[in-house]
């Protein structure tokens, strides 16, 4: 029966099939591989930790991951702290200019054979944001559905629409002084999930 | 069997050794080393061969043996012209003092104190006990002793420069046709070097007087990858005038040797990594893609952090305007009424340079409910905005 509704699909048509996930380290929370992630919420909102958990997680398996930073604002010292393997990470530093950093993408994804390849636009101005053609997208997961490659874009708003399988949105909640910050993350693509809460201290990360 | 000629005297010691032999090492300036193979069909035996070059170097020391240390050690110390027949290599090197063998201070002092003062003590001690004590350096060095220490002869080759180049009458001003004369120089390039089983490490490629360096991520003389990296070099350093000497050269080096695995997690194929780095550096600037690293110094930004707090910098830093009375802060796109703050913490360093620092930290949170991280310039007596946690 399967063979039947296989073989009835239009021309160019796939099945779509439940992708590969790496852990983050925060319960509730992985990432997709073949598909486009998006990590989206204000400043101070966790979402720069849940990256660099991300990346933590992937250089410690031995993938080589690409950091694309637009507006040039990664910091290795908490990257490395967080637990990132530097050795294991390419920087290319964009001085604010999102269309490089496009561009810079969609080389690194062509290129092929990394575990992790995030896209910075966190911070951009939003009439920079609002000049990527939403065909950038579409592009891009064209791109990296083939591969075993995640591809985390992370912005201030969702900006990838319908591209993207997986939408962490973030949000902050409260700061206690030499104690940490706690931060609430909520899935918003697949929906239906319960919130995750997780608090950054000084020597380790806790999920409650 | 191996001759090893001693001439401190000697102006040219390798052309002597080149007249009996193709294979010729270097061992020093005043020694050389070759072997014997196929002599004994001109001069006969050993002996006669020995007299064949005590003639060509009067005065030398000369030592045959059956292997190349054993012959180098009998002419290094023992004077004249010597034979050692294979066998008897201790009747000849048992007497000579340890100090001729090539012996690093630690084990010097280690054989001086147990009382070792010739080739013939060492030889005598038992192998696995020497082992024990001094590893396989001991080893090796007793075995050099006793003259049973065999190794392939290293010959001097002479160095072949991989260069290709031309001056035109007429300066090329276009990419393409100074790219048309370079893909000629690489097929050639990179023929010879797979004539000798090389690859290339590293391009020169002179254009006019300036000279630029290619080094390459790993070796190889792939003729369309090493066009592409020269390509996307010209393309984002343009020469800056008409082009009339073009030279290329490959520096060689050891070809790559990969032996993949099933259970590799796989990486970026190099070839195409190092052709999508070249672009993006092209369009980026090349300072601006690069391995992270962590520097050991405690100035702020670089040195290791003490906390996995997420961190992003602006940079440059925001001049900020700090009210302490009403405790408002402003800055580029940034402001509001700061409801909690921890600090200071004074940091300073590297007072004797021109780039020292000296600042006081705070770590804020605006009514905004983000957490920043504000300093204050003790120098140039300015607020700054560092970053922001995240």
């Amino acid at each position: 029966m399967a063979k039947m509704t296989a073989l009835a699909l239009p021309l160019g048509w796939r099945h779509q099939t439940d992708p590969d996930c790496l852990p983050t380290g925060i319960e509730g929370i992985d990432f997709p591989r073949g598909r486009i992630s998006e990590i989206a919420g204000p400043s101070s909102s966790g979402r720069t930790s849940l990256l660099d958990s991300l990346l933590a997680s992937a250089t410690s398996r031995g993938e080589h991951c690409v950091l694309i930073d637009t507006r040039d604002s990664f910091d290795p010292p908490s990257a490395a702290a967080y637990g990132v393997r530097l050795e294991k990470l390419i920087w290319i530093r964009c001085r604010g200019n999102a269309e490089h950093a496009l561009r810079a993408a969609d080389l690194v994804l062509h290129s092929g054979g990394f575990g992790v390849v995030a896209l910075d636009l966190a911070d951009v101005p939003a009439a920079g944001l609002n000049r990527i053609p939403p065909t950038a997208w579409f592009r891009f997961r064209r791109v990296v559905e083939p591969t075993p490659t995640i591809f985390v874009v992370l912005a201030n708003r969702p900006v990838t629409k319908s591209c993207s399988t997986l939408l962490i949105e973030t949000r902050r909640r409260s700061v206690k002084f030499l104690r940490g910050v706690d931060y609430e993350i909520a899935s918003r693509k697949p929906a239906g999930k319960e919130p995750v809460k997780f608090h950054v201290r000084l020597h380790q990360l806790a999920v409650g | 069997m191996f001759a090893c000629i001693n001439w401190p005297l000697a102006e040219n010691l390798r052309e002597l050794a080149d007249a009996f032999s193709p294979w010729v090492e270097q061992v020093a300036p005043d020694t050389v080393l070759f072997s014997l193979d196929g002599l004994h069909r001109i001069y006969g035996d050993a002996r006669s061969t020995a007299k064949a070059l005590a003639v060509r170097a009067p005065g030398a020391n000369i030592a045959i043996a059956a292997l190349p240390d054993t012959a180098v050690l009998a002419a290094r110390n023992l004077p004249g012209v010597v034979i050692i027949p294979q066998g008897e290599e201790m009747r000849y090197l048992g007497p000579l003092p340890l100090d001729c063998l090539p012996l690093d201070a630690a084990i010097w002092k280690t054989l001086d104190r147990w009382g070792l003062r010739t080739f013939e003590d060492l030889a005598c001690l038992p192998e696995d006990g020497l082992h024990d004590r001094l590893g396989d350096a001991g080893v090796r060095l007793q075995r050099m002793a006793r003259g049973a220490l065999g190794r392939p002869l290293k010959p001097f080759v002479e160095e072949t420069i991989y260069e290709q180049r031309i001056e035109l009458d007429d300066a090329l001003e276009l990419l393409d046709p100074i790219l048309f004369l370079l893909t000629q120089f690489l097929n050639e390039l990179c023929a010879s070097l797979k004539s000798q089983s090389l690859a290339a490490g590293e391009l020169h490629v002179t254009l006019n007087r300036a000279r630029r360096i290619l080094r390459l991520p790993f070796p190889t003389r792939d003729v369309k990858f090493l066009l592409k990296l020269l390509q996307h070099n010209l393309e984002s350093e343009l020469p800056g005038e008409p082009v009339s000497i073009l030279i290329l050269r490959a520096v060689p080096t050891a070809t790559r040797l990969l032996q993949h695995d099933l259970f590799t997690i796989p990486a970026p194929e190099p070839e195409r990594l190092e052709s999508t780095l070249q672009k993006i550096r092209a369009m980026v600037g090349p300072k601006n893609v690069k391995i992270p690293e962590i520097r050991n110094t405690y100035r702020p930004g670089w040195g290791p952090a003490e906390s996995p707090l997420a961190f992003r910098h602006f940079r440059p830093p925001l001049d900020a305007r700090v009210e302490l009375a009403e405790g408002r802060l402003r800055a580029s796109g940034i402001q509001g009424t700061i409801t909690e703050i921890s600090g200071p913490w004074r940091t300073a360093g590297d007072w004797w340079r021109a780039d020292a620092w000296d600042q006081e930290e705070f770590d804020l949170v605006l009514s905004d409910g983000a957490l920043y991280r504000l300093h204050f310039n003790r120098q140039s007596k300015k607020w700054q905005l560092e970053g922001v946690y995240d």
